[in-house]
């Protein structure tokens, strides 16, 4: 075959024709292998810049399906899965002055004309505003958060320099409903306030953020909370309301409320003018409702054996000061009817043969002296009387002066006094059945009991009546406390709270509600204490949350008062 | 049709198969970007429209290879020499008769437009081989000044045009066989330097050239073509955004010929990239490795020249998307979409079949690699 392109030339130089052609192929040969080489380098190069830009940075940029279905920060659902706070890819409206080139006007229409168009479209917009800010030519934002729709109709106007960049907005479904617990995000996506500041990790991780994240709300107790709170602060003229529904088995919060609220779609000034969270920020001197814990102490400590026995009602005179009753409630009582008639004078009695260095461990047992156990960021330092206390501190404590908690505080404390003495911290995240933590010990199983029995005993006999929800089995104990002003305590600035626990034959929620400075109105029968006004909110909130919470009404059972009734004249 | 089996190079015919199925599925996947992009407001391409239609050539273009692969070498030769002689007679008329096309005379009407240039790549190589195996009758005749003045005119008729990039990979080839067929070293190093001076010429006198070479230097401007390159090849990460999937190859110009490189890699990945790197290098090394063991003087040219002309297509075109060489508008053989770039490339592996066909049975006497390795010191006597 090689052969036949040559065969003809024979000529007389063959044999050194041959010879070069054994060299020639030879050296083609051999540098076949050359030009094999440079190929190997040039696909080594390319093979080694494939590499260098994959294990670049660059590629970080990448558009995985996964990635593009994630939302861009993590929902966050009640206990139950309802979102609360969701990614929202939104619209903004941009004005962008050089979309038309650099020369002329940036819109095609008159400034004013096309601000009228706008408003149209977004009718709450200030026209003039927009106007002189389309007339200026500086770029900037006309308005966050358009609606789809609302930007088919901008698009409709036809103005280039009208620009509608995609950008991920925080939507929150519920509006204002559980605000302070939510928080927001802000301009810098970052969380602020709630929880969505203490998850903001979590929320914007990569990897996290697809899962919701629950909290221990549950919607409905919390808009039937926020719901009974803003009619009885509406109704009373009061300057805010703070409420907590607390598990008391587990510590998980089950609606938080502070009034008035704001809304975290909008921040506003007066947004950010009632971000202060009522419940774990500010502290105030819960008043009586500290009784039912001093007598607990008491019980606690074999200070208080016999239920029967009568102590002197009479004021206290320590130094110069005197504690005195509100009005007078008889010459002697017995522990029920103190607290069914809520006796400052026989608490501070209690108190002082209970000595204040076992009052004082006790308050320490209920973390009063630290801020609230919740993982929420804004949480309030107590006013907590220190290491000595003199006798009389002690004995204004007892009836919750003197000391200055948050209302979590007093949530958690009537917590462990009502689920068999075991106190644990209050939380924002969702528990799941059996993994709540084993919580510490503060009083014995005995005292909670016999606790359950005095607590309901108030509602049906004393000051709590007006809390008294048929079926429920509600027990509480109010407090109306005046709240420290210029020189001394204001009589007519109350805090009033009441501190309730149901079912009270086998507790399962604490409440707290709490208004701020009530006024006496006709609504709660022109009184500004607490069995007037705050009081009744627990009554009417027991039925409504109730049931969802998995407590129905039954008017057959109930805490057996049956040993403590003949002593305050009620029962058999 | 069994001789041409056992006697074909079955191991590059395979590997050709396999890109040219690579190349079926990359311009399915660049096919929506380029469509869409090329759609007026008057006809709507559909999707799929480059994918159905390169399908259709790369069909017509597997006929156009197996028939030239069945050719024998004598044959092969024969239509590679009229091949190039016609394509550089229309290259001739290019300037009178050709359409412009993105600022550029290189199509020829024929019915359908096809470049003449494209055609001439094959055949260019066969024709050189032949010239330079003229000093096998007679040592005495000027082959290297013949095929160097064919390389002056090629190169002058395709510089008018202007292409840059095609005048670089003839310039290449030719230079390939320059070294094949003996030249002194010393006359290659001035050559590269002579090479690197015409490179420098060109920048500073063609406006095209120099806009090229000043964006690849100096970074270019953010979303040019080579930036859009750069994102859409990485955008998929090592393991690709998956068939379809992509969204940068939307934005990327010449999605389904120039840039195809850059979509394979939105879509399948930079892995999937390093492999057609390495397949490429495979058929090159295929036919190089081939070549040592080969008798004809002629079909070591023409093999090798052929495997240069479609390995330096390739990876100048690759070597483009992954920034290491100034923009060119140059297909990725076998696997862009192409209409008579696909003939071409596949009449050129089907001459590269033809001519490196061998009887499996005729076992020559052929000094080894090792051979060959240590004959360079030794005085390299005749052996018939």
């Amino acid at each position: 075959m090689t052969s036949m392109t040559y065969s003809t030339a024979i000529s007389s130089g063959r044999a050194q024709l041959v010879d070069f052609r054994q060299r020639t192929l030879a050296v083609a040969r051999l540098r076949v292998l050359l030009v094999a080489a440079m190929f190997v380098v040039i696909a080594l190069a390319a093979v080694a810049r494939i590499g260098f830009l994959g294990l670049s940075d660059r590629t970080t940029r990448t558009t995985s399906l996964e990635e593009a279905l994630l939302p861009s920060r993590g929902e966050i659902t009640d206990r139950n899965g309802v979102p609360l706070a969701r990614a929202f890819p939104a619209y903004a409206l941009w004005f962008n002055p050089e979309a038309l080139g650099d020369t002329g006007s940036p819109l095609v229409q008159d400034a004013a004309s096309v601000a009228a168009q706008l408003k149209q479209i977004f009718p709450e917009m200030d026209e003039a505003d927009v106007a002189a800010r389309l007339a200026s030519g500086k770029a900037g934002y006309l308005r966050r958060r358009v609606l789809p729709e609302q930007a088919n109709k901008v698009q409709a106007l036809g103005e280039l320099a009208l620009e509608m960049p995609k950008e991920n907005d925080r939507h929150y479904p519920q509006g204002t409903m559980a605000a302070h617990v939510l928080g927001y995000v802000a301009a810098d996506g970052k969380g602020r306030v709630g929880m969505e500041q203490v998850l903001d990790d979590q929320l914007s991780d990569p990897a996290r953020r697809a899962t919701p994240s629950a909290l221990s709300i549950d919607m409905r107790a919390q808009g039937a909370l926020e719901d009974e709170l803003r009619r009885g602060m509406l109704s009373t003229n009061a300057m805010g309301a703070a409420g907590i529904v607390l598990d008391v088995d587990t510590g998980e919060v089950l609606a938080l409320a502070s009034l008035p609220e704001f809304d975290p779609n909008r921040i506003d000034a007066d947004g950010e003018k009632y971000m202060f969270n009522r419940v774990t920020n500010q502290v105030y001197e819960l008043g009586s409702t500290f009784k039912p814990l001093t007598v607990a102490a008491a019980i606690d400590a074999g200070v208080v054996r016999d239920f029967g026995k009568r102590y002197n009602a009479h004021p206290v005179k320590v130094g110069r000061f005197s504690l005195k009753d509100s009005h007078f409630l008889g010459d002697t009582l017995n522990v029920p009817e103190t607290l069914i008639h809520s006796s400052n004078t026989v608490t501070a009695r209690i108190a002082d043969e209970l000595g204040p260095e076992r009052m004082r461990r006790v308050m320490m047992d209920l973390g009063m002296n630290d801020r609230p156990a919740i993982e929420l960021p804004a949480r309030g330092f107590p006013i907590w009387p220190g290491e000595k206390w003199p006798r009389l501190r002690n004995m204004t404590v007892s009836y919750g002066h003197g000391i200055a908690v948050t209302p979590l505080h007093l949530a958690s404390a009537y917590a462990a006094m009502v689920n068999g003495g075991i106190f644990r911290p209050a939380t924002m995240h969702r528990i799941k059945p059996g993994e709540a933590p084993r919580g510490t010990r503060v009083f014995k199983s005995s005292t909670s009991s016999r606790m359950r029995q005095l607590l309901r005993m108030i509602a049906v006999y004393g000051t709590g009546r007006n809390a008294d929800a048929p079926g429920f089995r509600v027990g509480g104990k109010t407090g109306s406390a005046e709240k420290p002003g210029a020189g001394g305590y204001r009589r007519s600035s109350l805090v009033s709270t009441f501190a309730a626990a149901f079912p009270m034959d086998r507790p399962r929620y604490v409440i707290i509600a709490m208004l701020d400075e009530p006024k006496g109105t006709t609504a709660s029968s022109f009184q500004r204490t607490a069995a007037w006004n705050a009081a009744p909110i627990v009554g009417r909130l027991v039925p409504r949350i109730g049931p969802i919470l998995g407590v129905r009404p039954d008017d057959t059972r109930d805490v057996d008062m049956s040993d403590l009734e003949p002593l305050v004249g009620g029962g058999a | 049709m069994r001789i041409w089996w056992r006697e074909i190079d079955r191991v590059l015919l395979a590997l050709v198969l396999i890109l040219m199925v690579i190349g079926t599925a990359a311009v399915a996947a660049a096919s929506p970007a380029s469509a869409r992009r090329l759609s007026t407001s008057d006809t709507t391409l559909p999707d799929l429209f480059f994918y159905w239609a390169h399908l259709r050539w790369q069909l017509l273009g597997l006929a156009v290879m197996i028939g030239a692969s069945m050719l024998s070498r004598c044959a092969a030769r024969r239509l590679g020499i009229v091949l190039a002689g016609a394509m550089i007679a229309l290259l001739v008329l290019v300037p009178f008769i050709g359409t412009e096309v993105n600022g550029a005379r290189r199509w020829i009407n024929l019915g359908v437009g096809f470049q003449p240039s494209e055609f001439l790549k094959p055949a260019f190589a066969i024709a050189l081989a032949w010239i330079l195996s003229w000093q096998l009758k007679d040592r005495n005749l000027p082959v290297m000044w013949v095929i160097s003045g064919l390389m002056g005119v090629v190169g002058g008729l395709l510089m008018m045009q202007p292409n840059l990039g095609d005048t670089m990979l003839f310039a290449g080839v030719w230079f390939v066989m320059l070294l094949l067929s003996g030249v002194s070293l010393s006359l290659i190093g001035v050559l590269s330097a002579a090479g690197a001076a015409a490179l420098t010429a060109t920048y500073f006198l063609y406006d095209n050239a120099r806009h090229r070479i000043d964006d690849f230097l100096g970074g270019g401007t953010a979303f040019d073509q080579v930036d859009l390159a750069e994102r859409t090849l990485l955008a998929g990460g090592w393991t690709g955004s998956g068939f379809w999937l992509g969204v940068r190859k939307m934005n990327l110009p010449e999605a389904h010929t120039d840039y195809i490189f850059s979509v394979i890699g939105e879509e399948f990945g930079l892995i999937v990239c390093a492999i057609i790197v390495i397949l490429y290098l495979a058929i090159i090394f295929r036919v190089l490795t081939r070549l040592v063991d080969e008798e004809d003087l002629f079909t070591v040219l023409a093999a090798a020249g052929l495997a240069a002309q479609v390995g330096g297509q390739a990876f100048i075109n690759m070597l483009v998307n992954l920034q290491l060489f100034p923009s060119k508008g140059m297909t990725l053989p076998l696997v862009s979409y192409g209409g008579s770039s696909t003939i071409a490339v596949c009449l050129g592996v089907g001459l590269l079949l033809a001519i490196t066909r061998r009887n499996p049975f005729l076992r020559r006497d052929t000094p080894g690699l090792g051979a060959l390795m240590t004959r360079r010191s030794a005085s390299g006597g005749p052996r018939t």
